[in-house]
């Protein structure tokens, strides 16, 4: 365990659903001892949620909670108990990190807001993601993933032209929020290594949304143009910088699309040759990147008409051999199963899981450390499966004391 | 008070791929000195422009992605900029550089030159490289855009229309660079990680950051099902690629914007306050029957009748109202509902302006400050902190190679 970059860091991990866990992953990954608090009474929604083996949920069957929670370990706590509340506050005293996102206000309803963290351990660093934040006029309302990304303008930049947006297809924004998370706690671990200080971090779902949109949010407060308007968003053809061809293709098969990109005039020269040089391609109004843009139904035509009798992957071998930008729309099945590039690099692995089987599946972590890789050491924990470690070997409760608190429903 | 990376000197050497890493760094405080050659990072190439002229100080993704930074120009090409390269490098605890994998070797500046192939030449420094696929593999020489990046690692597939939309619509990628911004994300969570190894035991290392692998670990349930179940879930409108199709979350209001309804009354204390907000308008009377009383019952995913009726109910209650108004009523009714807005339309959310959320910078062409986004978190001890604005083509060339000692 030393030579991962995280060790002896203690993580008490309030999270749920998936931005919070998402964080807790990226620093477990990285060798964090990351403890899920749980409650029989307010199960995590992702220990029920598809996908699941077989027919009918355990708490323990779902491939999706698993994909989240590897590395970490569970325990049962009922903070509705006075006792178990009690050693809730043992384990923030030996805990580097108390990390939760709950609707805004529900630590603070524990009695737990940071000045009361604070005065259990001095050094502690509370992060909390909620959806707009403990601050501001609306700090009552709430959100999932999707919410996120419709307020802070993501999903209206992605879609036709013309159609419904189209959004983000899954929950872009828990994801980002958990990064911004796991980020903001590495800083902080950054700063009390250097003076002993911990700290609040106060972490809003929409603003980690809304601080990808800077370029569009400028066009409108430098150039007064908002997204807003006819023709926008672009469907794949590009918003800047501006350049042609620039979108999705059909491709032989069902479904099947590969994404070209053409950057300058070079490349779409070499494109031209790796189609053939059809006759279309050579036409004059093609030759600059304005003649391009002028054209681009009818490029985009051309272009189609090329791919769409071509295997997607012989198409996106010819066009980078040819020094063209171009990519498979791969499904997660094509990920696993046929991208030459993850299999090389040994993205793929596999952990015994007592439900999920011999082989669950997982993909692997990003970037890669030289020296102090993060790694994948468990599949996720079942509910509850480190009560007794936890409490014997890190708190410190006695047999007798772990039997006591058992009688009393503290670990539930 | 100051971020939490203050008296950290980083180098970046990042066009479009990777200068958001660095400006995450340099608004937590660090010192980044960002390279640049002498006609400037591609990413001030990039529009829009202010006015929508070009040029090297006006590019408005440069404006927002370069924040804190100290532009430095070196031909890295001549004997003298890679000299000054190299005494950069010797003064820095963290490179972050996005060039195709070997290019900078080829020069003799790169990881394995300047690290030592032999044990680490300087031995607490830590280096990322940010590459589209990472230092090897078969597609280590790939070309890439953030367009096909967002194909290959996954994310597009997962996202796009209803045949009922769009019949055979391609899958479609979400703008505003995503795939940079995630193999950003990735990146610094790495040098972090790195950082607090360096801390604990003095010691850099080399990290291999690939856009590929940081995407192809942001499709939430895509990989679960593939990996449980064998199964590719599909594309729908404006909601969350499955196995199956579900009902639509996104609803044409009366000013031509969209609302997202995200669930509905999915426990009976905020069923009562949906259904007596619809019902003062005189929607949904016939939600008082008790077959409605039950929470499963109402349900989208269960596909039961009562279930599709409260959706029916619920189109026709948006399509006479504005969506604002949609999400405002739901939110207060305790329903995770939202507007689809612009990005530019938060700005008249007050809301943010309770947090401070918006911050003012200035520029060629703009010499009174225009607003744009500002913290992702919020730190009470160590705070995010803007403390200049992206900085002119070599606008600190001198400066810098005068406080390190370099001379070109």
């Amino acid at each position: 365990m030393s030579d991962l970059p995280l060790a002896g860091i203690r993580v008490c991990d309030l999270t749920w659903i998936i931005a919070g866990p998402t964080a807790t992953r990226v620093l477990a990954d990285f060798g964090a001892e990351v403890i899920r608090v749980e409650h029989a009474q307010a199960v995590d929604p992702i220990r029920l949620g598809r996908p699941i083996k077989g027919e009918r949920t355990t708490l323990n069957n779902s491939g999706f909670f698993n994909y989240f929670n590897r590395n970490k370990k569970s325990v049962l706590l009922n903070v509705r108990h006075p006792m178990g509340m009690e050693l809730l506050h043992r384990l923030i005293a030996v805990s580097d990190v108390v990390i939760e996102n709950f609707s805004s206000g529900v630590l603070e309803s524990w009695g737990l807001d940071f000045e009361a963290q604070r005065a259990i351990n001095p050094g502690i660093i509370y992060c909390s993601i909620s959806g707009f934040g403990h601050t501001g006029r609306d700090r009552h309302f709430t959100t999932w993933g999707p919410t996120a990304q419709a307020l802070s303008g993501l999903t209206l930049m992605s879609g036709l032209p013309g159609k419904p947006p189209a959004g983000w297809g899954y929950s872009y924004m828990d994801h980002t929020a958990g990064y911004y998370g796991a980020i903001a706690i590495m800083m902080a671990l950054h700063h009390r290594n250097r003076t002993g200080q911990g700290q609040y971090i106060d972490i809003s779902q929409v603003e980690t949304g809304m601080v990808l949109t800077g370029p569009a949010v400028l066009d409108y407060t430098v150039n007064g143009r908002s997204w807003r308007r006819p023709d926008m968003p672009p469907g794949n053809r590009a918003w800047e910088p501006r350049i042609a061809p620039h979108n999705t293709y059909p491709c032989a098969g069902e479904d099947r699309w590969v994404a070209i990109a053409v950057r300058n005039d070079a490349e779409w020269q070499a494109l031209v040759r790796a189609m053939g040089e059809p006759q279309w391609a050579t036409s004059s109004r093609f030759d600059t990147n304005a003649g391009r843009l002028e054209h681009q139904d009818d490029l985009d035509a051309g272009i189609a008409a090329w791919t769409s009798t071509r295997d997607d992957y012989a198409v996106m071998r010819a066009l980078q051999a040819a020094g063209v930008p171009a990519g498979v729309c791969q499904t997660p099945g094509d990920r696993v199963e046929r991208d030459e590039q993850l299999q090389a690099r040994g993205w793929w692995d596999t952990m015994p899981h007592p439900e999920l089987g011999d082989e669950s599946e997982f993909d692997g972590v990003t970037p890669r450390l030289s020296a102090t890789p993060g790694t994948l050491r468990t599949a996720s924990p079942l509910m509850g499966e480190h009560t007794a470690h936890v409490m014997l070997d890190i708190l410190g409760l006695s047999p007798e004391e772990f039997a006591e608190h058992e009688a009393m429903g503290v670990f539930m | 008070m100051s971020g939490p990376l203050t008296g950290l000197r980083v180098i970046e050497l990042c066009d479009e791929l990777g200068q958001l890493a660095g400006k995450l760094l340099a608004d937590m405080g660090a010192d980044v000195i960002k390279v640049e050659p002498p006609e400037g990072s591609a990413a001030r190439r990039v529009g829009p422009f202010v006015d929508d002229v070009p040029g090297a100080n006006r590019s408005l993704n440069f404006w927002y992605h370069n924040t804190n930074k100290r532009s430095v120009v070196l031909d890295l090409d001549s004997p003298a900029g890679g000299a000054a390269w190299k005494a950069l490098v010797a003064a820095a605890d963290i490179v972050i550089e996005d060039r195709p994998p070997g290019a900078l070797d080829r020069l003799g500046l790169g990881h394995r030159s300047l690290l030592g192939a032999d044990g680490p030449a300087q031995p607490s420094l830590i280096w990322c490289s940010l590459t589209p696929f990472g230092q090897g593999g078969p597609w280590a020489d790939f070309h890439a855009t953030d367009l096909t990046a967002l194909a290959l690692g996954g994310p597009m597939m997962m996202n796009g229309y209803d045949p009922a939309d769009a019949e055979g619509a391609p899958p479609i990628r979400g703008h505003g660079d995503q795939g940079y911004n995630t193999a950003c994300h990735y990146a610094v969570q790495g040098i972090l990680a790195a950082l607090l190894y360096r801390d604990r035991t003095g010691r850099g290392q080399h990290i291999d950051a690939s856009m590929h692998e940081a995407l192809s670990s942001t499709t939430e349930v895509g990989l679960p099902y593939w990996f449980t179940q064998r199964v590719n879930v599909i594309r729908q409108t404006g909601r969350h690629a499955a196995a199956t199709r579900s009902e639509p979350w996104l609803y044409l209001a009366n000013d031509n914007r969209h609302a997202l309804i995200f669930g509905v009354g999915r426990d009976n204390a905020s069923w009562k306050k949906i259904k007596e907000w619809f019902q003062s308008e005189g929607f949904g009377l016939q939600f008082d029957e008790p077959r409605f009383d039950e929470p499963a019952a109402r349900q989208p995913a269960r596909g039961t009748p009562e279930a599709a009726e409260i959706l029916a109910e619920v189109g026709r209650f948006i399509a006479a109202h504005a969506a604002d108004e949609i999400y405002r009523g739901g939110q207060e009714r305790r329903q995770s509902w939202g507007v689809v807005r612009a990005p530019d339309e938060a700005l008249n959310d007050p809301h943010w302006d309770d947090r401070g959320f918006w911050v003012e910078i200035t520029g060629e062409g703009r010499p009174g400050p225009v607003r744009m986004p500002g913290a992702p978190y919020q730190f009470s001890e160590t705070p995010w902190e803007l403390r200049r604005p992206a900085p002119r083509l070599g606008e600190h060339t001198r400066e810098v190679l005068a406080e390190l000692g370099i001379s070109l």
